[in-house]
């Protein structure tokens, strides 16, 4: 892809990631998802027994669930390898190794076994969805700091007197945006995850509106192919998207 | 063992590869365009050319591995078994290599395991490969890029091969690592009478071992052009020392009260306008000495003095007088910052007293003077070609109008005529300003080309320091006269090996030192002045005589 020399890095990236098929279609479906779930809601309510619009309306409870566990693990995820990286030494390594450690778990249980355990409780589901994605984020957040702090433009940087402050806020951060974005990003599809096994398990979301694992787990137990299709192909789908953006986001982070 | 094992023992006869009007071309583009040549068995050529010039290309046509996409015009004929060896060695890289030689001599020549290891171990020890047996066992990920190319050039030769095809042999390897493998190579080619084709840059050192040397250019195989005018170093200038270090040592903590002592005891002066080389291998010390003269790395012992002013008590105004060129010029510029930010943020940060509205102006003339346009400017470092990438660096250098430049092989990402017109540049600015150059590169060739004086670095101590016209043509340490022979193209004299980092005693060179004695594992050896200006490390029966 041929671009003007003065084209800012990020629109260059921007348009090499939709430039990239899997990233460009993860993206579209990701859009006429939301668009799908905000029509759906405004037009359909939820009066429709139909298995779409049903199906429209246990993704916008899982997606809803899915932003917010992911968010929080991200954050907490992005912490936890920023002060890795921050502390460096001894300490910043027991960081890592504990992240490692978590990671090599199979933390997506920790979820329906929180659900289990709390009877449906939401105050516990998301933060167990939460600490499912963190270490596996804190994990990228610090190999991509830990690459950056030994970019020789730091080292530049250094050489024409500036301050570790100038250093931080004028070449490090913005460079790290990237990076950042494609680690916090792999908590979506994690949490997303997470929320479908746990309701498919029968250890999902309270209440009447189920999620989307919910409606898979229900189809199932009621030998229902139809209403099993649309919640599955829509997980999928969605779980498919997110891996794709992320993706795309991870190799523009790499270049 | 001379390699008794090995096939092709028996010289060929006749020529091994022939092309005449070879084209490859992917209907658009020409990327090599009716090639000929013949090659006659146990002949070394050697083929250079620039980066994307189609060497590996035609490398890969030859062996029979044309890359989907391009078409095959013309004639070529290769009698017998053609073998490629790759710049990124096609080494499984978790298969022990017996298995690897094994597979490959099973389906060549028919070998059991037993014979096959017999010859692979044949193979690796011809190729200088310390411990043949042992290494058999090992991964390829478990061994450095020098054995790893061993490697990878024995297996080729062991499959007996009528013609080997290089592709950039060792090109990432130390000069004096890569000339010592290159020559084994083409020594073997000669004595199995098996056609040896070498491609690479014309700085790869691929023409040192090579009977003959075509260039390709643009698609075109011919003889290599007349050698540009090379930069050398104008007259050498007098007077007191600006810079000067004494008995400077740079460590690094590792923690737990240990430390890293990367250079140590070093001392040197360089005038006003004078060029100083710091020369050595991988791990010598060099690049970590020029980056504490410019205070990047930390001294721990000595002195280094700016103008009569101590380097370590200096404040920031120091910094404009003294700037780096880095070895990855692109990289070390802010991916996200225009290169005219990048040089105005140096000059408010540097430059105070060059008002805000002057500055556009200085930064103009400090890309013009780098060679390039102004228009430079306004783009991003991801935009830059390498070359650009080198001059946006001298321009950044530049720019604060400095009075000692410190290169950390500032010429290392560019190849053939740009390299030699970078240099150049450098000199003449030098010469015309006046300023004083530290240039840290592991090529001797170019380092006292352009140097006025020279100091030759091991395990981050000096070896050896004279002026480079004497270093060039009377180099008396072992270890001085293998980094200017590889330069030359020659054999190094070393005995094979790979580069030392520091040794907590002793000379950093004893392993591969074919004149090594008893006292040079107990002590460093001191320098002594062997003759004016000409100071010499070694423990040899009498420098100069080793």
């Amino acid at each position: 892809m041929n671009l003007p020399p003065d084209t800012h890095p990020w629109p260059a990236a921007w348009r090499r990631l939709t430039a990239r098929t899997p990233a460009a279609a993860g993206l579209a479906l990701l859009a006429a998802l939301l668009g799908a779930l905000v029509l759906a809601a405004a037009l359909l309510g939820d009066a429709t027994r139909d298995p779409l619009p049903r199906a429209l309306d246990a993704a916008r409870i899982s997606l809803s669930f899915a932003f917010l566990a992911g968010l929080l693990g991200a954050g907490i995820g992005l912490a936890w390898g920023l002060l890795a990286a921050a502390l460096g030494g001894t300490a910043g390594r027991r960081l890592v190794e504990t992240a490692r450690g978590l990671a090599a778990l199979p933390l997506v249980l920790a979820v329906p076994l929180a659900g289990g355990l709390s009877g449906h409780d939401k105050a516990m589901l998301l933060p167990a969805a939460a600490l499912a994605a963190a270490p596996a984020v804190a994990l990228a957040t610090q190999a991509a700091l830990r690459g950056l702090m030994r970019a020789e433009f730091l080292t530049a940087a250094r050489a024409s007197g500036a301050t570790g402050r100038e250093v931080l806020l004028h070449h490090l951060l913005p460079n790290a945006a990237l990076p950042l974005l494609a680690a916090g990003w792999s908590a979506l599809p994690r949490a997303l995850a997470a929320e479908g096994f746990s309701g498919a398990l029968g250890l999902g979301l309270p209440g009447g509106r189920a999620g989307l694992g919910t409606a898979i787990g229900a189809a199932v137990a009621r030998g229902d192919a139809a209403g099993l299709l649309a919640p599955a192909l829509l997980l999928g789908l969605t779980l498919w998207a997110l891996g794709a953006v992320g993706d795309g986001l991870r190799a523009e982070a790499d270049r | 063992m001379s390699g008794g094992g090995l096939p092709g023992d028996a010289a060929r006869a006749g020529a091994v590869l022939e092309l005449r009007g070879l084209s490859l071309h992917d209907g658009e583009r020409f990327y090599v365009e009716k090639a000929s040549l013949r090659l006659e068995a146990g002949e070394v050529l050697a083929v250079t050319g620039d980066p994307g010039a189609g060497k590996s290309l035609l490398l890969r046509a030859l062996a029979g591995l044309t890359p989907a996409g391009l078409r095959r015009e013309g004639h070529a004929r290769v009698s017998g078994r053609a073998a490629l060896a790759v710049a990124n060695p096609a080494l499984a890289p978790e298969l022990p290599l017996e298995h690897q030689f094994a597979e490959l001599l099973s389906a060549t020549a028919g070998l059991d395991p037993e014979a096959a290891r017999v010859r692979a171990a044949a193979a690796l020890d011809r190729m200088g490969a310390p411990s043949p047996a042992k290494l058999l066992d090992l991964p390829p990920r478990a061994l450095t890029d020098a054995l790893r190319w061993r490697a990878a050039l024995a297996l080729a030769m062991a499959g007996g091969p009528a013609l080997l095809l290089a592709d950039a042999p060792g090109a990432a390897l130390d000069p004096t690592v890569r000339a010592e493998l290159l020559a084994r190579l083409a020594g073997w080619a000669r004595e199995a009478g098996v056609a040896l084709l070498l491609a690479g840059r014309p700085e790869d050192g691929v023409d040192g071992p090579a009977d003959r040397v075509l260039a390709l250019e643009r698609g075109r195989l011919g003889p290599p052009a007349p050698a540009p005018a090379v930069a050398h170093a104008a007259q050498h200038p007098s007077g007191p020392p600006v810079l000067s270090a004494r008995d400077l040592s740079v460590a690094f903590p590792l923690g737990d009260g240990r430390v890293l002592t990367a250079v140590e005891g070093v001392s040197f002066g360089v005038a006003r306008g004078e060029t100083l080389a710091l020369l050595g291998e991988t791990g010598s010390g060099k690049a970590v000495l020029a980056r504490a003269l410019a205070r990047l790395a930390p001294v721990s012992g000595g002195r280094v003095t700016w103008m009569a002013q101590d380097l370590a008590r200096a404040g920031d105004e120091m910094r404009r007088d003294i700037q780096l060129l880095f070895p990855h010029p692109a990289a070390a510029l802010d991916p996200l910052m225009t290169v005219g930010a990048q040089l105005t943020q140096l000059l408010k940060r540097l430059r105070p007293d060059i008002p805000a509205g002057r500055r556009p102006a200085q930064i103009g003339r400090a890309l013009e003077r780098a060679g390039l346009p102004a228009a430079t400017g306004g783009r991003y470092p991801g935009a830059l070609t390498p070359e650009e990438a080198a001059r946006a660096g001298l321009a950044r250098a530049l720019v604060t109008e400095p009075r000692l430049l410190i290169g950390d092989e500032p010429a290392g990402t560019l190849s053939g005529a740009a390299r030699e017109a970078f240099l150049a540049r450098l000199l003449r600015l030098q010469e015309e300003e006046g300023v004083s150059l530290v240039l840290a590169t592991q090529d001797a060739g170019t380092g006292l080309r352009v140097a006025h004086r020279a100091l030759v670095l091991a395990g981050g101590r000096v070896v050896e320091a004279a002026d480079a016209a004497v270093l060039a043509d009377g180099a008396r340490h072992p270890y001085s006269r293998a980094l200017v022979a590889a330069a030359r193209g020659e054999r190094p004299g070393l005995l094979p090996g790979e580069a030392q980092g520091r040794q907590e005693a002793g000379c950093p060179v004893r392993a591969r030192c074919p004149s090594a004695r008893g006292a040079c594992a107990e002590a460093m050896p001191p320098l002594e002045e062997v003759a004016p200006g000409h100071w010499v490390a070694c423990h040899g029966p009498e420098p100069g005589q080793i």
